[in-house]
């Protein structure tokens, strides 16, 4: 199993209002997360891997899992392109 | 027989520590700053210690609690000597002293400071002396600083007294341009019609100035707020190298001044023409409160 995790040690985040903003340390570059991307940041814990994942925000959404998969994979690929994320084994 | 005592109101710590930090001696100013060389229109910034050599020979060197030291050529012009002191020297000796420049024109109303950013070229100034005429009066000209210390709103410097303004946006403001700003510079001083405040006062909000079709304004969301912030290169990196900060540092203390600053995008059109529709929308928008 594959669980995706938030690399602490790469990122500074904050929370203002109803957003979540997340910078890179590497680039200085930023992320600004609201409504699924930031559920998705929230559930990045390394205790889920991506069907546990679509799984959880399906439920938390009252979508189905097939139905937001390409939201969910294009935005792990973004965050796991800035370096903002890892695969724990 | 009963006198009357008289009492000086107090004077705000931060308004207190820039005029002590700022006062001026002159004398012979280092070449270097920590075994870097400063050459001629350069400067360099580390720790609490500031050195700038303009390219006209004008020469500062601060050091925090030893005041600055000033060296100038031959035939040095007064008026270029003032704009460095009240421009780029004083943003840094704010930085230095935790204070944080914006790069920002304001003016006050009802006790409140509404500032205005952009790029030069923008209309900071020009807005702000054209709402003079609107009875706001000039809270500063071009740098604002801000008092980041204490909770709730965040506590603005009031700045230099004058306006500085090309012939045309003198025009558009309604205002009668005076003289020149310094020998290699043709902007020129003019005085602000509804005058200036000498009081520490809090910040309303920040509006950035963007051309636009119909006068309009948006609220910033909290992610651009920290990311205009950090756009401002003016200060920003005078304050990031006063400080020693690292990214992250940087980014935190960026975020606790977006959470406590209202920030909006005032679109507008930059057509000559149309240059009161802005001025009016504004101003409406300011004496109404809004934006906060």
């Amino acid at each position: 199993m594959s669980l995706l995790a938030k690399d602490p040690t790469r990122f500074a985040e904050t929370r203002i209002e109803d957003e979540t903003v997340v910078m890179s340390l590497e680039t200085g570059d930023f992320f600004s997360l609201t409504g699924t991307a930031q559920a998705i940041w929230r559930l990045l814990d390394g205790t889920r891997d991506r069907a546990a994942l679509l799984s959880a925000l399906a439920e938390s959404h009252g979508v189905t899992a097939d139905g937001i998969a390409a939201e969910v994979d294009s935005f792990i690929d973004e965050l796991r392109a800035a370096g903002l994320i890892s695969t724990v084994r | 027989m009963t006198a009357a005592l008289a009492v000086s109101p107090p004077v705000h710590p931060a308004l207190a520590l820039m005029a002590r930090e700022t006062r001026v001696r002159h004398g012979v100013v280092p070449r270097a700053l920590g075994g870097h060389e400063v050459g001629r229109d350069q400067y360099l910034l580390a720790g609490d210690r500031y050195l700038m050599r303009a390219a006209d020979g004008i020469a500062v060197h601060y050091r925090r609690g030893e005041g600055l030291t000033l060296e100038l050529p031959a035939m040095a012009d007064p008026r270029d000597v003032a704009l460095w002191l009240n421009g780029s020297v004083y943003a840094a000796i704010a930085a230095i002293n935790g204070l944080l420049p914006i790069h920002a024109s304001a003016v006050t109303w009802q006790g409140r400071v509404h500032a205005f950013s952009g790029p030069p070229g923008a209309g900071k100034s020009t807005l702000a002396a054209a709402l003079g005429a609107g009875a706001m009066p000039l809270f500063c000209d071009d740098t604002l600083v801000l008092d980041l210390s204490g909770e709730g709103a965040v506590q603005c410097l009031p700045g230099h007294r004058r306006l500085k303004l090309w012939p045309d946006g003198a025009a558009l403001a309604g205002a009668a341009p005076g003289e020149q700003v310094a020998s290699h510079y043709s902007k020129r001083f003019v005085e602000p019609v509804a005058g200036t405040v000498e009081a520490v006062l809090p910040l309303a909000a920040i509006h950035f100035l963007e051309p636009g079709e119909e006068p309009r304004l948006q609220p910033i969301s909290a992610g651009e707020r920290i990311a205009r912030l950090q756009d401002d290169h003016y200060t920003a990196e005078l304050f990031e190298r006063a400080r020693g900060l690292s990214r992250a540092d940087r980014f935190a203390q960026l975020a606790a001044i977006a959470a406590r600053v209202s920030m909006t995008r005032f679109a507008r059109p930059f057509d000559p023409a149309r240059f009161r529709e802005g001025r009016d929308f504004i101003a409406d928008i300011i004496r109404e409160g809004g934006a906060t």
